[in-house]
């Protein structure tokens, strides 16, 4: 393998550790609570904004915006599901794309309306400069999004998977008045849920600011590839948007250098749709 | 006659005499116009959507297919636009058994994530191909050269096409909501698997209501291209077209008969009104209105605004019904 | 007795007549106004550029109707006091959002002609809008003038209510190719080319035009790639160049792609010795600011160059700086401000609102290059409504701002190559 080509790989999975991690929050109340949310991509948006703002406002780096971001979306996800989400559960399906949706769009032109249309960057040093390592040039605000992209969603599977909070999670998930009659209050998990969904949401956000433009609409481009992520990986798996994620990512940029970069998106619809053929319940989604 | 009868009555005059009502202005005309094409997307969408239930947000593939194939048959043959129309549902039918064989099979959210996903890729598909003008797109007669073009400077000819087509499509909606057809993608909706266990060929009849669908969206393609006289990759198959027939149909209602039309007569105006009234101080507000409203609507009436009269008629139903049970 | 009641009557009905007369006179003075509608994109993905033709509209309109002197000695309608053709009537813009799709965009341009009454409309930034906005116009037989959208076709459709002041794809491919012919006679390396453009309707229509000019012109295009404008990474397009390594390198990009680009070429620590970047994103204002620092000596076209202070575009310069709160006038909004002059002067000229006296006027403006705010050599309009003296310059980013380099004619500062970038 040419030492490009290993360049394109690695810029892949850097590239889709970062998409495993602004899906990880949507995958997890999706799986939890079978709501697909059309504002995920506004809720990045958001926290990219976030980070902006601590830096004009206060000069700070990823190491303020990220808790800060966190904080922000955990909050806003909160008050969705208390405000919104919780009502329109009530409904029919369609009802989670008709409110969240309307949700969307609040939220994209309302920032448009704060911050104005102009695009805004981050100091491309703000978070260190590239290094070489092996021949290999790795950019660093990538690599920190990379890293913390896994480390994030790992623990968010941890969390899910081997602790107590998690099972009471996922008993909700399966079964919510199953989940009350042994004592676990329904509400308060899911608003949990679409807490730290926000969290890990707010974290996305504050770290692909650092290398990537912010301007109000850009979630709309975010939220179509979230939305491939996790039902590629499956709803409801965070692992499952961990590997999709990553997969997405190289399928991306090594069909962008070999085949051409218009056609980097028609290969992974295709991929997507060819998995979805054989496994209709994506990678690591339960059947 | 009842009063609901006289009800109905005053409202299909009003409907018929709309044009006439705002003779004076071309604007409202238009608007009449344009309520009437988002309802006949949004009613072809409620056949596969609501009342199978199979949420399609991919429908964008064949509203653009419909705009394509009308511009397609003015480029390439120099023939009326309106001619590509049946060819543009033919071709609809024909590209929803391509896609639906595959998807209809998946359930839920993954059924509308893999129409997302074909959408997107029709469209990034044809922004590379030269016929069907790249990019840039294509337009239809600059100059009408007669009136089989379609173009005209007033609303008023649209309206009344647009409203005998989506009275065609209403007609026909109900035809299947009473016959067995409607009865099947009833029970498929509420539980395909009790569906399949009752004998209902559940996949084939979901089949039959997506290409429906699909042949009626391509109609409103068609005509929207008559109407505007262009259409690109993103105003043909862009995501935001698929959206729009969702939030229609589900706002006014889906899978009921006049739930799209509810749904447009709601937010074409709505978005038309607070573009005009909003949109030029620009910083976006007119979508922050919209997007509260639309916000709104969802949080108190989840099952749209239909949902609202259905509410007054059973309370009412459910008074008669005590009544009655007290005059036992 | 009677006759005097009469004649106190009739002499207090004259009284009432001339003083309705006079009444009605003065109020018709002074709410005359002319309205001019604009449609532009102020939501969607381009709503930063169509709030930058906005407040361009809005300098325009407050230079005719409030003046500024300094304006005033190059510029006659900068005096102040409205337009002097229609008895000071003030311009009123009136602007709409065409939210960046062609049916908004036709549905506002018939409410401005329908209800509010505009004199003539000037839109609408993207060709697809402009294409199906103007044939309302058309219709309705108001004019209506084109400031930006370069596709040829436009002004290929018969139409008699239809101008464009911009230069189209084809003025920019001649320019490219006779700088660049000029570079390879200085004795540059211009082997091999690469075009890199986006894949909407802006990068793909200036790409093929450019491909075949400099096909003609006997420039090799070695490489094209296209790519779409929202993408999340750019790395495998940049690695693409770095591995063939052209001498001359054009990108085509909106502002987000033409930001990933800037920073992942000096991320991957790669640079032509000529970098081309053709308008679009590279001009835009978020752009210069942010990435001016590392795109030192980067090639750009533009209709805007400040120029000499004092001269028509300095002083507009400095304006539009005042208005937008530093951002200086750029390609985008130095073609909007033209057109609004254009069509102040026209309507000055036609000493009229009627549409039809405007666009007799509009046939007849003659402007100067020392009279205009965009570098053309003038303004005039052939029989299908183009600017035919319409031309761009060639700019070159020196610390953090565009400066004009070619032609030389017009240039203020040399041309400095290779690229120097980071």
């Amino acid at each position: 393998m040419s030492m490009t080509l290993v360049q394109v790989v690695v810029s892949g999975l850097l590239l889709g550790a970062v998409y495993a991690l602004f899906s990880s929050g949507l995958t997890l109340i999706w799986g939890m609570m079978n709501v697909v949310n059309f504002a995920h991509g506004d809720f990045v948006m958001l926290g990219m904004y976030t980070a902006v703002m601590i830096w004009t406002a206060l000069g700070g780096g990823p190491w303020a915006s990220v808790p800060a971001a966190a904080m922000v979306i955990a909050t806003l996800g909160i008050a969705s599901y208390f405000l919104l989400v919780r009502h329109i559960m009530r409904g029919p399906m369609l009802a989670q794309i008709l409110g969240t949706f309307g949700l969307a769009l609040f939220l994209r032109y309302g920032a448009l309306w704060t911050f104005g249309a102009n695009f805004k960057t981050l100091p491309d040093d703000l978070v260190g400069h590239s290094f070489i390592l092996a021949g290999i040039r790795f950019e660093g605000a990538r690599v920190l999004a990379g890293v913390v992209g896994l480390l994030v969603t790992l623990l968010l599977h941890l969390l899910l998977t081997r602790t107590a909070l998690g099972s009471r999670m996922l008993a909700v998930s399966e079964d919510a008045t199953a989940a009350q009659l042994m004592g676990i209050r329904p509400q308060r998990m899911q608003a949990l849920a679409w807490g730290m969904a926000g969290a890990a949401t707010g974290i996305a956000g504050a770290l692909i600011a650092t290398f990537f433009y912010t301007s109000p609409t850009v979630g709309e481009t975010l939220a179509i590839v979230a939305f491939v992520t996790v039902s590629f990986g499956g709803f409801g798996s965070v692992l499952g948007a961990l590997v999709a994620g990553l997969v997405i990512g190289v399928v991306e940029s090594l069909s962008a250098y070999l085949i051409g970069p218009v056609y980097k998106d028609v290969i992974v619809y295709i991929l997507f749709v060819a998995v979805l053929w054989f496994r209709p319940q994506g990678l690591m989604g339960k059947a | 006659m009842t009063r609901r009868r006289l009800i109905q009555i005053l409202l299909v005059a009003l409907v018929l005499a709309y044009p006439l009502v705002v003779a004076g202005s071309p604007v409202w005309a238009r608007l009449g116009a344009l309520v009437l094409l988002a309802a006949i997307g949004a009613s072809a969408w409620n056949i596969v959507g609501g009342y199978a239930g199979q949420v399609s947000v991919g429908h964008s593939v064949f509203f653009g297919i419909g705009a394509y194939s009308a511009v397609v048959t003015y480029t390439q043959l120099g023939l009326p636009p309106i001619a590509g129309a049946p060819i543009g549902m033919a071709l609809s039918v024909l590209v929803a058994a391509v896609i639906g064989v595959p998807t209809l099979k998946l359930s839920g959210h993954y059924f509308s994530m893999a129409t997302i996903a074909v959408a997107e890729l029709v469209r990034v598909l044809s922004s590379t191909s030269e016929f069907l003008g790249g990019a840039q797109g294509l337009g239809g007669p600059p100059v009408p050269r007669s009136v089989l073009d379609l173009s005209f400077i007033s609303a008023t000819p649209y309206y009344y096409i647009f409203l005998a087509v989506l009275a065609g499509l209403l007609w026909l909606t109900h035809a299947i909501e009473h016959g067995r057809m409607g009865f099947y993608l009833r029970a498929i909706k509420d539980s395909e698997r009790a569906a399949r266990s009752l004998g209902v060929a559940a996949g084939r009849y979901k089949l039959y209501a997506y290409m429906l669908s699909a042949a009626f969206t391509a109609l409103a393609g068609s005509l929207y291209l008559t109407m505007f006289g262009f259409v690109d990759p993103e105003s043909g198959f862009g995501i935001l077209i698929s959206v729009k027939m969702v939030v229609m149909a589900a706002l006014g209602g889906a899978g009921q008969l006049f739930g799209p039309l509810v749904g447009a007569l709601i937010l074409v105006p709505l978005e038309e009104l607070s573009n005009s009234y909003l949109g030029g101080q620009g910083a976006g507000l007119t979508f922050v209105v919209y997007g509260a409203i639309i916000l709104i609507i969802a949080r108190f009436l989840p099952s749209g605004l239909l949902s609202l009269l259905e509410r007054r008629r059973s309370a009412a139903s459910r008074a008669a019904k005590t009544v009655d049970g007290h005059a036992d | 007795m009677v006759d005097g009641m009469v004649g106190a009557t009739r002499r207090a009905l004259a009284a009432v007549a001339a003083l309705a007369a006079f009444g009605l006179g003065v109020s018709a003075q002074a709410q005359q106004v002319v309205k001019i509608g604009a449609v532009y994109p102020l939501s969607g993905n381009s709503a930063s550029t169509g709030n930058y033709a906005k407040m361009a509209f809005e300098m325009g309109a407050d230079i005719i109707n409030n003046g500024n002197p300094e304006l005033a000695k190059v510029m006659p309608l900068a005096k102040g006091g409205g337009l002097p053709g229609l008895k000071g009537a003030k311009i009123q813009m009136v602007i709409a959002d065409n939210q960046g799709t062609p049916a908004a965009g036709q549905n506002q341009t018939l409410r401005l002609i329908t209800e509010e009454k505009v004199a003539a409309v000037i839109c609408c930034y993207q060709s697809g809008i402009t294409l199906t906005a103007s044939a309302v116009a058309e219709r309705y037989g108001i004019p209506f003038l084109n400031a930006e959208s370069v596709a040829a076709n436009l002004t290929e459709r018969g139409f008699k209510w239809f101008f464009r002041t911009t230069p189209v794809a084809a003025d920019f491919a001649k320019a490219y190719s006779t700088f660049l012919n000029e570079q390879k006679a200085a004795g540059r390396k211009v082997d091999s080319i690469a075009i890199v453009h986006e894949n909407t309707e802006y990068g793909n229509s200036v790409s093929s035009v450019l491909a075949d000019a400099f096909a003609k012109a006997n420039l090799p295009v070695t490489q094209k790639i296209a790519y779409s404008a929202n993408s999340t990474d750019v790395q495998p397009q940049v690695l693409q160049l770095k591995e063939k390594n052209p001498d001359v390198v054009i990108f085509i990009s909106y502002t987000s792609d033409a930001i990933l680009y800037a920073k992942t070429m000096k991320e991957l620590n790669w640079k032509p010795a000529i970098l081309i970047a053709d308008d679009g994103g590279f001009n835009d204002p978020a752009f210069v600011k942010a990435m001016g620092s590392v795109t030192e000596g980067l090639i750009s076209r533009s209709v805007f160059a400040s120029g000499k202070p004092g001269s028509v575009a300095a002083i507009l310069d400095d304006l539009y700086k005042k208005k937008t709160g530093g951002d200086g006038l750029d390609d985008v909004s130095a073609r909007v401000l033209q057109a609004f002059f254009v069509m102040a002067e026209a309507i000055n000229n036609a000493g009229s609102t009627d549409p039809a006296k405007i666009r007799d006027a509009l046939r007849a403006v003659e402007l100067k290059p020392e009279q205009l705010v965009a570098g053309y050599d003038g303004v005039k309009f052939d029989d299908k409504g183009q600017n035919v003296q319409a031309s761009t310059l060639i700019t070159q980013m020196r610390n953090g701002n565009y400066v004009s380099v070619w032609p030389k004619a017009r240039a203020t500062h040399e041309l400095v190559l290779p690229y120097k970038g980071w």
